[in-house]
């Protein structure tokens, strides 16, 4: 506690009891208080920059921490500076390990987080991992160290099994949260679910959508029937359409609904059964699922499609009639994710439907497949892009595109923050024109201010990246794919994009040139990656010694055991990944990575 | 226009990168195989390339130079759970493959006999495929009716029971019901 102390104010009268202390000795606790309302993490690093007692109050008093990559610091690091946190959340591989581009064995263990968390943070109630090893023995600890952990989210992580999940049912007995999305679950054919007690109530959100293994229905049914908060609930295919049905008569408060296996052959009564289960589900907003879907049962949701804001039909194979049908009574969606089956006109009548919609995602049915068998075009993202005024995320699977399309588009939605367009063939030119697509992605970061994340593909050559780097002022993640032309490309990005955080490339013939003339940028990125481009071994040496506060990591074919000292400096680099960090070097790199 | 140079395009770029000894294919398999099964994409194209035989695809100018030569595992870029969900649904959609394989040609193709809707579409198929002039059914009637025109290749196929027959007596669902294998045979040996 600061003493307060006089600062001589009003002139010749000395009235010290009355005295406010000045603002700058204020107790720790009043900044406590006031960074307790700062939202965004950033903010509150800001105001830790600031002096000295900023940055106590604001570490002390952390309790939510977000580590974006985790080998930027040790868990060490984090746990000693801020020792108040309740909730933390850590990712690990980088993105494009979602393609498998990312060799087996990369890393990215939870172990060494959950330990220091267990020692450091007892009072942990919420653990996020993405992208991130998690092994039983994660999952056993957890249950074992945290007396009031609440919410366990698993993103795209792998190593565990069922096994783990019956620790952490049999042993958190605060649980509120078991959110496991796309996951890579063993089955151990233990009856996890079985293993929460009958006392246990407190579940609001269940998912285990990813999980292969079958389920004892029985038990899931009591367990949803005790849990009055429940408000979320995703099932696995193991569920089938009768036993939902069910289910949802014993929960109709949820709010979100993963239906799991969405098939059967049709049956009147199943379709009753179905209807009538929905029709009690007054609260239902959000809904999605592996619909193997069959068209007929689609009317039985027909009710729910008046409040539905989220609807989630990435696995529907379901085609455009019925698909137009169901979507079209869906007035006040917000976020779409669907399959090109619907087609462009299927999206004209988004359009005109659902003009509330703000993030659309469609999926490519048949991406193996050389001939372009649906017709899904520019044309219905642009019409998307012109009636929904809202509209400011999109993921766009498509085999053609147009300068024009792309333009119309930037000037009816100037407030995307999240552009992602994937054509599906590389080297894809506008389709009229045979032109490089240059101009039309040139316009969307000069109209979209605002925009975050960009996925650029097609033809496209050095021109767009000078755009990008120019006009993409708060740009954050660029992902880049067989596009440019020379090293110039890789420099305009790296010389501009103020904002940029993640950098991630692959098949493009960029050089070591521009890496070593923006080494320093590199650092105030969190990382890049470059895979098949062309840089060799002799750069990454030089970018290594030049910034001793990144780590870069060069990985090699894991076929091919290769130490990287016998190898001279022209050596070709098949993938590059470089994060800056305060943790040094790690050690739990694989053959076939090597840090440089 | 600025012009894309040939490092810029995929294959050849990945071509390079197989002649060095550190760099690796793209293929780096990062989850399980049961996950990234990737069946549907040499079966659509009905034939693996190597790596080799596609570098030489890269060089001849007749074929475009794209990697729709070339199976890339890696691309377009989904998830694996949408992966994997798309490789299932195409091998329900139903499917007939069958191998195929002409005398004295120890490799063969294989052929998705669904995807034909007769006799004479197998033919033109199984004619495009090994560039020889194929003919079924009753080989004498056929020399009656094309005098000129001796074909080398007469077209058999394996059944249920193990025998060989000369494709093109039953009707067509029959003999799709039963055809296990297809083989070129040489008439003289017929």
């Amino acid at each position: 506690m600061a003493p307060a102390a006089p600062m001589g104010r009003g002139g010749s009268r000395a009235a010290p009891a009355a005295a406010a202390p000045p603002w700058h000795v204020l107790p720790d606790e009043v900044w406590e208080h006031a960074f307790s309302f700062l939202p965004a993490d950033s903010d509150r690093g800001a105001a830790a920059a600031a002096c000295r007692s900023w940055l106590r109050a604001e570490r002390r008093s952390r309790r939510r921490l977000a580590v974006a990559n985790c080998y930027a610091a040790s868990p060490q690091d984090a746990v000693d500076r801020f020792p108040a946190v309740r909730a933390v959340e850590v990712k690990g591989k980088p993105h494009f390990a979602d393609f498998g581009l990312v060799p087996p064995a990369w890393g990215a263990a939870a172990a060494p987080w959950v330990a220091a968390a267990a020692d450091g943070w007892p009072l942990l109630e919420e653990i996020s991992f993405k992208r991130m090893v998690v092994t039983d023995d994660c999952l056993e600890m957890i249950a074992a160290s945290f007396r009031n952990f609440q919410v366990l989210r698993l993103v795209s992580c792998e190593g565990f099994s069922t096994a783990g999940l019956a620790a952490i049912a049999a042993g958190c007995r605060n649980l509120r949260e078991l959110d496991l999305q796309e996951n890579e679950i063993e089955d151990c054919s233990i009856h996890w679910l079985s293993l929460f007690p009958e006392s246990f109530t407190s579940l609001v959100t269940l998912n285990f959508s990813c999980l292969e293994g079958d389920v004892n229905i029985t038990v899931l049914e009591r367990l949803v029937t005790r849990c009055h908060n429940l408000k979320t609930l995703k099932l696995n295919n193991a569920i089938p359409l009768d036993k939902l049905a069910n289910l949802l008569r014993k929960a109709p408060q949820i709010v979100e609904l993963g239906t799991g296996r969405f098939s059967a052959d049709y049956h009147p009564d199943l379709f009753s059964k179905l209807e009538a289960a929905f029709a009690g589900c007054k609260s239902l907003r959000r809904l999605s699922g592996a619909w193997d879907a069959v068209p007929e049962y689609l009317p039985a949701f027909y009710c729910v499609c008046d409040g539905l804001t989220s609807l989630n039909l990435s696995y529907t194979t379901v085609r455009g009639p019925e698909l137009i049908k169901f979507i079209s009574r869906c007035k006040k969606l917000q976020l779409l994710w669907v399959m090109d089956l619907i087609e462009d006109r299927g999206l004209a009548v988004v359009a005109s439907s659902c003009n509330k919609l703000q993030e659309l995602r469609v999926f490519p049915s048949a991406p193996f497949d050389a001939a372009e068998q649906v017709s899904l075009t520019e044309r219905g993202l642009v019409d998307v892009s012109a009636s929904c005024p809202m509209l400011e995320s999109v993921l766009y699977f498509c085999r053609r595109m147009t300068n024009e399309a792309l333009i119309t588009i930037a000037k009816n939605r100037p407030n995307f923050t999240c552009f992602r367009l994937c054509i599906i063939e590389p080297h894809t030119p506008d389709y009229t024109t045979h032109q490089p697509l240059d101009a039309g992605f040139s316009a969307i970061v000069e109209s979209c201010k605002g925009l975050r994340r960009l996925s650029v593909s097609g033809l496209l050559t050095d021109i767009v990246f000078k755009s990008i780097g120019a006009h993409a002022d708060r740009l954050e993640m660029l992902s880049i794919a067989f596009a440019g032309n020379s090293d110039l490309g890789l420099h305009y990005i790296l010389s501009g994009c103020k904002s940029l955080k993640k950098l991630e490339i692959r098949d493009c013939p960029f050089g070591d040139k521009p890496l070593l003339a923006n080494a320093a940028k590199l650092e105030t990125m969190r990382s890049l990656w470059m895979s098949t481009c062309s840089l060799t071994l002799g750069a990454c040496r030089q970018l290594a010694r030049k910034m001793p506060r990144l780590s870069v990591e060069v990985m090699n074919d894991p076929r091919r055991r290769c130490p990287l000292d016998s190898l001279t400096d022209e050596s070709p680099v098949e993938t590059l990944y470089v994060y800056r960090t305060i943790a040094g070097p790690r050690f739990d790199t694989p053959a076939c990575v090597q840090i440089v | 226009m600025a012009e894309c140079k040939d490092s810029g395009r995929s294959p050849s770029s990945s071509m390079d990168s197989s002649t060095h000894p550190v760099l690796s294919t793209t293929s780096s398999g990062c989850r399980p195989a049961a996950r990234r099964d990737d069946l549907s994409t040499d079966l659509q194209l009905g034939l693996s390339l190597s790596p080799a035989s596609s570098l030489l695809v890269a060089e001849s100018k007749s074929i475009p130079c794209t990697p729709r030569n070339r199976v890339l595992p890696d691309w377009p870029p989904i998830k694996p759970f949408l992966r994997s969900a798309l490789t299932a649904s195409a091998r329900r959609q139903r499917t007939l493959f069958v191998k195929v394989y002409m005398e004295g040609v120890p490799i063969g193709r294989k052929l998705d006999l669904l995807l034909l809707d007769g006799y004479d579409s197998l033919l033109a198929k199984l004619r495009h495929m090994f560039k020889a002039f194929i003919t079924y059914a009753d080989v004498m009637e056929y020399h009656q009716r094309v005098p000129h025109e001796k074909a080398a290749h007469v077209l058999t196929y394996e059944d249920q029971d193990g025998d060989w027959m000369m494709v093109g007596d039953v009707p067509w669902e029959l003999f799709l019901g039963s055809v296990k294998k297809l083989r070129i045979a040489r008439t003289d040996k017929c």
